[in-house]
């Protein structure tokens, strides 16, 4: 699904994100990619949306490499994937019904499927009973299901999430991550790329961890910090 | 791409309503802009009409010798009839100019009175069909010998010339800095919506909308802020060309103007094209520049 090979970024200001990375997530994967603030988390996951290309090495998505691809082909890749982010990124003064419509909307889904797949969507993170509700009446952790509909409601094979419970306590971390590891169960890869501790030490799923800009460690069943 | 457009055609219908008194404000400045622009045009029309004319109308008068024969009269007119440049030679004879002095005089001096021998010579009237060979014509009529001498409107339609085509340059370049204006202040107008509406974008870049879904709604705000203005200037102008033409008449009656009936159309045309021109390319501009910052 993800492949990065000697992927190198650097910044105009010298800084270098990333260094010689490479990674490989297969299909139906769960990733946590943990490491230190400026480890080159961030990085990494808009490497993999086009927010951003590589200085060198080369980037696959579903094998196909997106290392250079044009601007104007950015689009459909996204479309391809649903992006999660701390700050949720809802719309204001939209309902959480047309949240998640609008990327059905705005991607030219015909208008008589809009509402059902939205529907489906909602049900998903469970937040029917809150369609109606605007951003502000919503709790982080509803904003961010809605956030997660909306990432989903076009039935990505990949989802990236980048630092999805920065913003919730505790309790409601937990609540959205067992429903990302749900998201997973039913086929969808997912990397999550956290600082939260407890919850990569207590799912035990693959960990890759960075430091540097480089990939320090790669382990199955890993805990946030090295065993070692 | 069409349901595109009916997104971006209900977005930017709200984005206009939302921004109340600046869309109006854009409106109005883009409105005086055109008027300006068509008020320049509907001049520059009628002084081109004007300049035709009297270029058409432009003769070269030779005067003839005293003593000359019938024959010799016939012989001047044709060689003259002959030189480019020449439509048609008219033969004015002395007691036919006579006539015409006495009817230019009127009542008030009766020239049998004063004179006992008409003093006018034969004449040939010469109308041209280039106004810009009037000087070689002369020349050439001139050095006739059977010409006395000559006189053309040399000096008065060069200048007349120089006149329009300065008037015509200057007016080009005055509505192609109104229209550069014009631009700039769409451009400045769809930046507030563009800003007020940058999650929207943000997000649509995100999920991957295709390019018409981000620019429709601000191309067709800015299309929408020129059309209006067009109509609003058109408005205004349409009529106040009537009531100038008609005043204008009434003043110098023997003034060639632009009839309404053909300006109007044309000129309408042309200002709505650029009134919509100039609003989407402000606003593609606008959206171009916020999107590469």
């Amino acid at each position: 699904m993800i492949r990065l090979q000697g992927v190198t970024k650097r910044h105009p200001n010298g800084l270098t994100a990333l260094a010689d990375v490479s990674l490989s997530i297969a299909e139906g994967e769960f990733v946590f990619l943990v490491g230190p603030t400026g480890a080159g988390k961030s990085t990494l996951l808009r490497l993999l949306y086009r927010a951003e290309i590589p200085t060198s090495g080369r980037v696959f998505l579903a094998r196909r490499e997106i290392t250079r691809l044009s601007a104007r082909a950015t689009p459909a890749l996204r479309r391809q994937l649903g992006v999660v982010f701390q700050d949720f990124k809802l719309l204001p003064r939209k309902t959480t019904f047309e949240n998640v419509a609008f990327a059905l909307q705005v991607t030219g889904t015909p208008p008589d499927e809009i509402r059902p797949r939205t529907r489906a969507a909602l049900e998903l993170v469970g937040l029917e009973s809150r369609a109606d509700a605007l951003p502000w009446q919503l709790s982080g952790g509803e904003q961010q299901r809605v956030s997660i509909a909306r990432a989903l409601v076009r039935r990505p094979p990949l989802l990236l999430a980048d630092e999805p419970t920065g913003n919730l306590d505790p309790r409601t971390s937990w609540e959205i991550i067992q429903l990302l590891s749900r998201i997973n169960l039913r086929g969808t890869t997912v990397l999550v790329a956290t600082h939260n501790k407890l919850i990569v030490d207590i799912l035990r799923k693959r960990v890759i961890e960075l430091a540097g800009g480089r990939v320090v460690r790669d382990e199955d069943y890993g805990l946030y910090a090295s065993q070692a | 791409m069409a349901a595109a457009l009916g997104y971006g055609a209900a977005e930017a219908w709200a984005a206009f309503r939302r921004n109340g008194l600046m869309s109006v404000a854009a409106v109005l400045t883009i409105m005086v802009t055109l008027l300006l622009v068509g008020a320049a045009t509907a001049v520059a029309a009628n002084l081109r009409l004007m300049a035709r004319i009297l270029e058409g109308q432009v003769e070269v008068v030779a005067y003839l010798r005293d003593g000359l024969s019938p024959a010799q009269v016939e012989r001047a007119a044709a060689e003259v009839q002959s030189l480019p440049g020449v439509r048609s030679v008219a033969l004015v004879g002395r007691d036919e100019a006579l006539g015409r002095l006495q009817e230019a005089l009127g009542e008030r001096v009766s020239l049998r009175d004063v004179i006992q021998t008409n003093p006018l010579p034969d004449s040939l009237e010469i109308a041209l069909s280039t106004a810009g060979r009037a000087r070689e014509v002369a020349a050439a009529v001139a050095a006739m010998e059977a010409v006395e001498d000559v006189t053309s409107g040399g000096t008065l339609l060069d200048r007349l010339l120089a006149a329009t085509w300065l008037l015509r340059g200057g007016g080009a370049g005055a509505a192609a800095l109104l229209a550069g204006v014009a631009l700039i202040i769409i451009m400045n107008t769809i930046r507030l919506t563009i800003l007020a509406r940058r999650h929207e974008i943000e997000i649509m870049q995100l999920v991957g909308a295709g390019g018409w879904y981000l620019s429709a709604p601000f191309v067709i705000e800015g299309a929408l802020q020129g059309t209006l203005a067009t109509l609003l200037a058109a408005l205004l102008l349409f009529p106040g060309y009537l009531v100038v033409v008609d005043r204008v008449q009434g003043l110098l009656p023997f003034l060639p103007l632009m009839e309404a009936r053909i300006l109007l159309p044309a000129l309408g045309g042309a200002m709505a094209a650029a009134g919509v021109l100039v609003g989407m390319s402000g606003s593609s501009l606008a959206l171009r520049r916020f999107l590469h910052s």
